[in-house]
């Protein structure tokens, strides 16, 4: 099967409803990052998600779309409450899997002597790797509260402060949130990895603020040049992985046995509708997951901080580490939207895309307000991240949403082939980034040039006006899983 | 110890390859499987004579990729019986199960046998031991089994399954 595009201009191409499709699909992109996708599946999944009943507008890919399973990572889909339909696929395994950002008052050229003592105490410090386990252990109704308060569990248990909360999307807590419909094998798998990074892609990182694009908006986020910073990159464990697990089965059993009466081109794509009690089973699921997610992050936040006080020994107000921004990128939210002149509320479904709220929107906290929402764009371990704010195009085209990374160009076993007998660890240090892995396999799987090239995705996003670029930050310590 | 090749001659030989670039043989005399390269993701391709020797194969092929070397010692018997709608859906609960053991329960299975096996119904006995992070190297996370491109058939004089895991 073949999809046509049709370049509308330099960032926007469309992809034509055909067969089953009932809307056509939008891939947001760049002239040098379009011949990227002719390679793999994602542009079917476009197509495929494009059948789902109940989609509004338009079938979208953020420039960092690569081939997932059912909907491409870097889709978002937006579905009618009442003849729209929730599906765990796309949200992802990894539901609430998102980025966290502090700044510090500390500066790179400060540190840079201790880096390798700092990243060595922060791996120390954080629980990382294939089958981890954190310093807490949940009992069955703790870890109910966890579910159901997200954030604000930890910052009651003295893991961060109020003020964490309202720099986070959605205050940390996600409502609607029900403990009683998670499998007893989720709240296994959810009793003690709070507070664990996780491997593969999830890091860690000591990066210093290399350029500023935009200088007001950079005052507003309290970003200067040669700042250090700390950006996290981490999710809802096994606890999400187990919930998204447990629905798609029973979703897909649902479907099977004509309750659920859709015909859908991959499995994958099992989803319920939005109405149907399974439906909201699912979102309430969900929900838990999200909220654990965003404890998780703020812990891990606390946790650095305490590892970066004591190794450097110095005062919380010298360290001056303050929570920028805290953002999902696997996510299903209802969100109110602009559709044809109307005000209507949607299902957002976001698989690898994260919110990008412009200024003036009524969830922004007020610190935000008059800016845009801070949007998080975490790069490959060589190269750069990104801070971008939310922009009015990112309404009007993507249902307030944008990019949420480099995304993948070549699998882990073709980048392990590419980096066979090099040392990535050396290579990275040659470049002022000194790195620590727990698994074997991890710097070689995750070298840069697994990755698109984050500038060209993040381009491609200011340039279609989804955000627009504040800051780069440039890594000089990683730890991953 | 895995050996990359583009492609081996035994992909060829496999109907479900379509749409992928490279495969990964297993270069351990258990070329029961190949797998198959996918952008985030990876997947394998089973071939086993009938549905047992199928199920049998991809159940270790998911310990293969998540482990390093099995472990030759056990200590547990554990016995499981599993639903499915049909094979496919049967295929991703039992390689499911086989992934809770090791996420959930800290066990890493180290042989099975399917007792009996229907195209909506098994059982299966698995002998397990438990997960020593000091002993045992673990290669990779997978986060689920996915209903992605999954497919269970008979070709010919055999049966092949395919099926894609979350990293």
């Amino acid at each position: 099967m073949t999809i046509k595009l049709e370049s509308l201009d330099n960032y926007r191409w469309l992809v034509p409803k055909t067969g089953r499709m009932r809307v056509p699909g939008m891939i947001f992109s760049n002239l040098n990052l379009i011949g990227l996708l002719q390679d793999d599946q994602s542009l079917i999944q476009v197509a495929n998600v494009a059948t789902l009943p109940g989609i509004v507008g338009h079938s979208l890919a953020m420039p960092d779309i690569h081939w997932g399973y059912g909907f491409p990572i870097g889709g978002v889909a937006a579905f009618d409450l009442d003849e729209g339909i929730i599906s765990p696929g796309g949200v992802g395994y990894d539901i609430n899997c998102g980025c966290r950002l502090m700044t510090t008052r500390l500066r790179a050229d400060e540190i840079r002597p201790m880096i390798k003592i700092l990243v060595s105490a922060l791996f120390k410090a954080i629980p990382c790797g294939v089958g981890s386990t954190g310093h807490i252990h949940l009992s069955k109704s703790e870890q109910a509260k966890v579910a159901v308060q997200g954030a604000a569990w930890a910052v009651k248990n003295g893991l961060g402060d109020a003020e964490d909360l309202v720099r986070t999307e959605d205050h940390g807590t996600m409502d609607g949130a029900d403990p009683s419909v998670v499998s007893e094998r989720a709240i296994k798998r959810g009793e003690d990895q709070l507070g664990t990074l996780g491997s593969g892609n999830h890091f860690l990182e000591i990066q210093v603020v290399d350029k500023i694009y935009d200088p007001e908006k950079a005052r507003a986020y309290d970003l200067y040049e040669g700042q250090v910073t700390v950006f996290i990159h981490s999710g809802s464990r096994g606890y999400g992985y187990q919930i998204c697990d447990d629905y798609l089965k029973e979703i897909s059993r649902s479907i099977a046995s004509g309750k659920q009466p859709f015909d859908l081109p991959d499995r994958q794509l099992a989803c319920a509708g939005l109405k149907s009690d399974l439906g909201r089973r699912y979102l309430a699921a969900m929900a838990c997951a999200a909220n654990y997610a965003w404890a998780n992050r703020q812990i891990l936040m606390h946790w650095a901080e305490e590892s970066l006080l004591e190794t450097l020994s110095i005062g919380p107000n010298e360290l001056g580490m303050k929570l920028l921004y805290d953002v999902c990128h696997n996510i299903a939210k209802k969100e109110l939207h602009t559709v044809e002149g109307d005000q209507v509320m949607l299902c957002v479904h976001r698989k690898g895309a994260t919110r990008a709220l412009p200024p003036g929107h009524i969830l922004l906290p007020e610190i935000y307000r008059s800016v845009g929402q801070p949007v998080l764009i975490p790069g490959d371990m060589g190269t750069y991240s990104y801070v971008l704010a939310g922009a009015e195009g990112a309404m009007t085209q993507s249902f307030g949403s944008s990019c949420h990374g480099a995304g993948r160009v070549l699998s882990r076993t073709q980048a392990t082939k590419k980096a066979k007998d090099r040392s990535i660890a050396r290579e990275l240090e040659d470049k002022g980034i000194f790195v620590q892995a727990r698994g074997k396999k991890t710097l070689k799987e995750e070298m840069s040039e697994a990755y698109k090239d984050v500038s060209q995705v993040v381009e491609a996003v200011h340039g279609s006006g989804l955000a627009i670029k504040v800051a780069r930050l440039r890594p000089m310590g990683v730890i991953k899983g | 110890m895995l050996k990359l090749t583009e492609p081996p001659s035994l992909a060829q030989s496999f109907d479900f390859t379509h749409g992928y670039k490279y495969y990964l043989q297993m270069d351990s005399g258990k070329s029961d499987f190949i797998l198959l390269d996918h952008t985030a993701d990876l997947g394998i391709i089973v071939r086993g004579s009938d549905t047992k020797d199928l199920f049998e194969k991809a159940g270790l092929a998911v310990i293969h990729l998540m482990i390093d070397s099995i472990p030759d010692r056990e200590t547990k018997s554990i016995r499981i019986s599993l639903n499915g709608n049909d094979l496919a859906e049967l295929m991703v609960n039992w390689l499911g199960e086989i992934l809770y053991l090791f996420e959930g329960e800290k066990e890493i299975v180290t042989s099975i046998v399917i007792d009996s096996i229907s195209p909506t119904y098994l059982d299966a006995t698995l002998k397990t031991v438990s997960f020593d992070p000091k002993l045992h190297d673990i290669m990779c996370e997978i986060k689920a089994v996915t209903y992605h491109q999954l497919e269970v058939a008979k070709r010919d004089d055999h049966w092949e399954a395919k099926v894609i895991f979350d990293l």
